[in-house]
């Protein structure tokens, strides 16, 4: 597979015109990931996932060269909510539609240079080695978009055992406000995805961010986001995670300045042999700030879940309030749900807690439920969807909160 | 319509019920008294299915076998079992639970499921019966309720499925006695020639309200004396320790 790799690399080198800048970076990656290759247990992040043996199990061969879509797409996966929408087709944007939007507040640029960097992380490697279309959006101060923006991934249907690598920052100017969905189509075929994303949240402003990952695939997705928040910011995070053979969703989210927040829940519902993990850490690393975690995971067949969260508290950041819960519901013998809260605070002056729970389903509530007529099977269902419900209900926009209720199903 | 005959259960290797008889005709209301351990929530849970004991004997309704069908199936054929301790369903919305139960047991019946404007109308006119504040019935189910909310709450789902064998496992307990009257009313209003109760309780406070037919006196895991209503007076009087 390296080998492949590498050739898929000089390739897509000699296709593009990068200056002699972008291509030194680009190539210190690529050398950086080759050497270290895809991260296995051994590393103590990748503990619960060991991606190397997944990718191992599941490619014979990944084809990083860039696969040109010429499909002119009109699919609509989140029915009647009015929205704005940016469309990825196999990795490079096709559309940008702001059509709710004064355009003159937002900017969007394209093919942007990299910066030099040379993250730890081999996936960052290997996403700056292959990414193109670096892409940026920047909402200009003061101004709160009307509508959500969607931020459409499809997968053309021929697409197979190939790598996609995207990069998208998103920067939110002071008193700004924008809500994000997260969404991506069916796609049955064998990929890796390798998503990254730098947020910036300014003074005062708002973001709401809902990652969708609802269609059955067989694709093996990561998916990181580095996360900063200004002085009285807020970010509410979202994740349904469904669909994907594999998914890890990496968040770093670091409070730069005082009062502000931070609200990340989220839900591993998985059946077959999935296998999927959230992993996040929150930075506190000044006064006053504020970070809230619920996850909630039902796990069937021979599913895996994992939740790893860290919570630091820096010396400097008293009169934190951080608070994280876990719970899981395991429905069969053969499923697996590992948890890793941990608390790292320097700190005297903090409230900070956090909470595991992982159990089969309440046989009591089931008598209860047949007693009144239902099946075992229609009790359970209401019992998971009651339980995973709770996440639902925190999410704070409405029209999204209906979405999800009708992407899932699950009502109350 | 209810036959029970020598009834024995065991839960982990523990005999509870030790040779039970039992025979409620329709119309018909039936009182169990008896004390802590006697086996009367052993009783209510085998009549409903409950899973975990060991049961042998011979239970039919409706001249059916009893003990061979599902818990689910008995609500279907009009057994109701109102909870001692109704469970807490947490993210489970009570007006949605309601109408899944009443549609369930509508569709297994081959009568025709209740759209939601037909389900609106009789929560509305049941929970005004029962003094019901229909406000409670968007929360999620008995979550945060009261006791009184609880008991009451299982009295509506009672007089909504309309069932024709309703088991009252210490409806009473927990319950002040404004709540005792509303809920007794609750019940009294189900009764006709086809419907029958049979009440568990330890006082004879509820049967006051619920004046019943029959009164056993369950001690030891059997019925040592069965009567009429004066029976539960001589109980209270007695108590249950010198009572033979």
């Amino acid at each position: 597979m390296e080998n492949n790799i590498k050739l898929n690399f000089e390739s897509y080198l000699n296709e593009k015109n990068f200056t002699s800048s972008q291509k030194e970076i680009k190539e210190i990656n690529f050398d950086n990931f080759i050497k270290n290759g895809f991260p296995n247990r051994r590393i103590e992040d990748w503990k619960f996932s060991d991606l190397k043996k997944i990718i191992t199990n599941n490619f014979e061969n990944i084809d990083f060269s860039k696969k040109e879509a010429q499909l002119n797409i009109d699919e609509n996966l989140i029915g009647d909510l009015e929205h704005n929408k940016i469309t990825f087709i196999n990795g490079a944007i096709s559309n940008i539609d702001f059509s709710y939007e004064n355009e003159d507040k937002i900017i969007v640029e394209q093919n942007l240079n990299l910066e030099n960097e040379l993250s730890k992380n081999t996936l960052l490697n290997l996403n700056t080695a292959f990414v193109s279309n670096y892409t940026k959006i920047l909402v200009k101060k003061g101004y709160q978009f009307k509508k959500p923006l969607v931020l459409l991934n499809y997968l053309s249907r021929d697409l197979s055992n190939s790598g996609l690598n995207t990069r998208l920052d998103i920067n939110l100017e002071d008193e700004a406000s924008l809500n994000i969905i997260n969404i991506s189509n069916e796609n049955l075929n064998n990929n890796f995805l390798n998503f990254r994303q730098k947020i910036n949240i300014g003074k005062n402003s708002i973001l709401k961010n809902y990652s969708l990952d609802i269609n059955e695939t067989s694709n093996i997705k990561y998916s990181f986001k580095d996360i900063n928040l200004e002085k009285n910011s807020h970010l509410e995070y979202f994740i349904l995670s469904k669909g994907s053979k594999f998914a890890k969703h990496d968040i770093n989210c670091s409070l730069n300045d005082e009062y502000g927040s931070v609200v990340i829940n989220g839900i591993i519902d998985l059946n077959d042999k999935k296998h999927h993990e959230i992993k996040t850490i929150i930075n506190h690393n000044e006064e006053n700030c504020k970070s809230y975690q619920l996850i909630k995971s039902v796990l069937n067949d021979g599913a895996k879940g994992v939740y790893q969260g860290k919570i630091y508290v820096n010396s400097k950041a008293q009169k934190t309030d951080g608070y994280q819960l876990s719970r899981a519901l395991l429905l069969s013998n053969e499923v697996e749900f590992d948890a890793k809260p941990e608390l790292e605070i320097y700190a005297d002056d903090v409230k900070c807690s956090h909470g595991s729970t992982s159990g089969n389903i309440d046989e009591n509530s089931i008598f209860y439920l047949m007693s009144r007529g239902l099946s075992y099977a229609q009790s359970k269902k209401l019992l998971t969807n009651g339980f995973l419900n709770e996440v639902i209900e925190k999410i704070t926009n409405e029209d999204v909160k209906l979405l999800v209720k009708k992407l899932t199903g699950i009502t109350e | 319509m209810l036959s029970i005959e020598s009834l024995k259960a065991k839960i982990e290797e523990k005999e509870i019920l030790k040779g039970l008889n039992l025979n409620i005709n329709p119309g018909e209301v039936h009182a169990i008294m008896g004390p802590n351990g006697s086996g009367k929530s052993t009783l209510s849970n085998i009549l409903s299915g409950k899973k975990g004991y060991e049961v042998n004997g011979k239970v039919t309704f409706e001249g059916e076998n009893l003990l061979e069908l599902e818990t689910e199936e008995r609500a279907h054929k009009g057994i109701f079992l109102a909870f001692q301790y109704p469970l807490e369903i947490p993210g489970v919305n009570t007006n949605t639970f309601l109408k899944t139960s009443i549609n369930a047991i509508k569709k297994a019946r081959g009568e025709k499921e209740l759209d939601a404007i037909e389900f609106l109308k009789l929560i509305k006119q049941k929970s005004a019966e029962l003094k019901f504040d229909e406000k409670i019935l968007s929360r999620q189910l008995n979550v945060g309720f009261s006791g009184g909310e609880k008991k009451k709450n299982e009295i509506l789902q009672m007089s909504i499925l309309n069932p024709k064998l309703s088991i009252l496992d210490e409806t009473d307990s927990g319950l002040d006695i404004d709540a005792l009257r509303i809920v007794s009313e609750g019940v009294n209003s189900l009764r006709n020639k086809e419907n029958s109760f049979l009440i568990i309780t330890h006082y004879q406070r509820l049967l006051d309200y619920i004046k019943p037919d029959f009164v056993h006196v369950l001690k030891n895991g059997q019925i040592i004396k069965s009567g009429d209503y004066e029976l539960a007076k001589e109980l209270e009087k007695v108590g249950y320790e010198d009572f033979n």
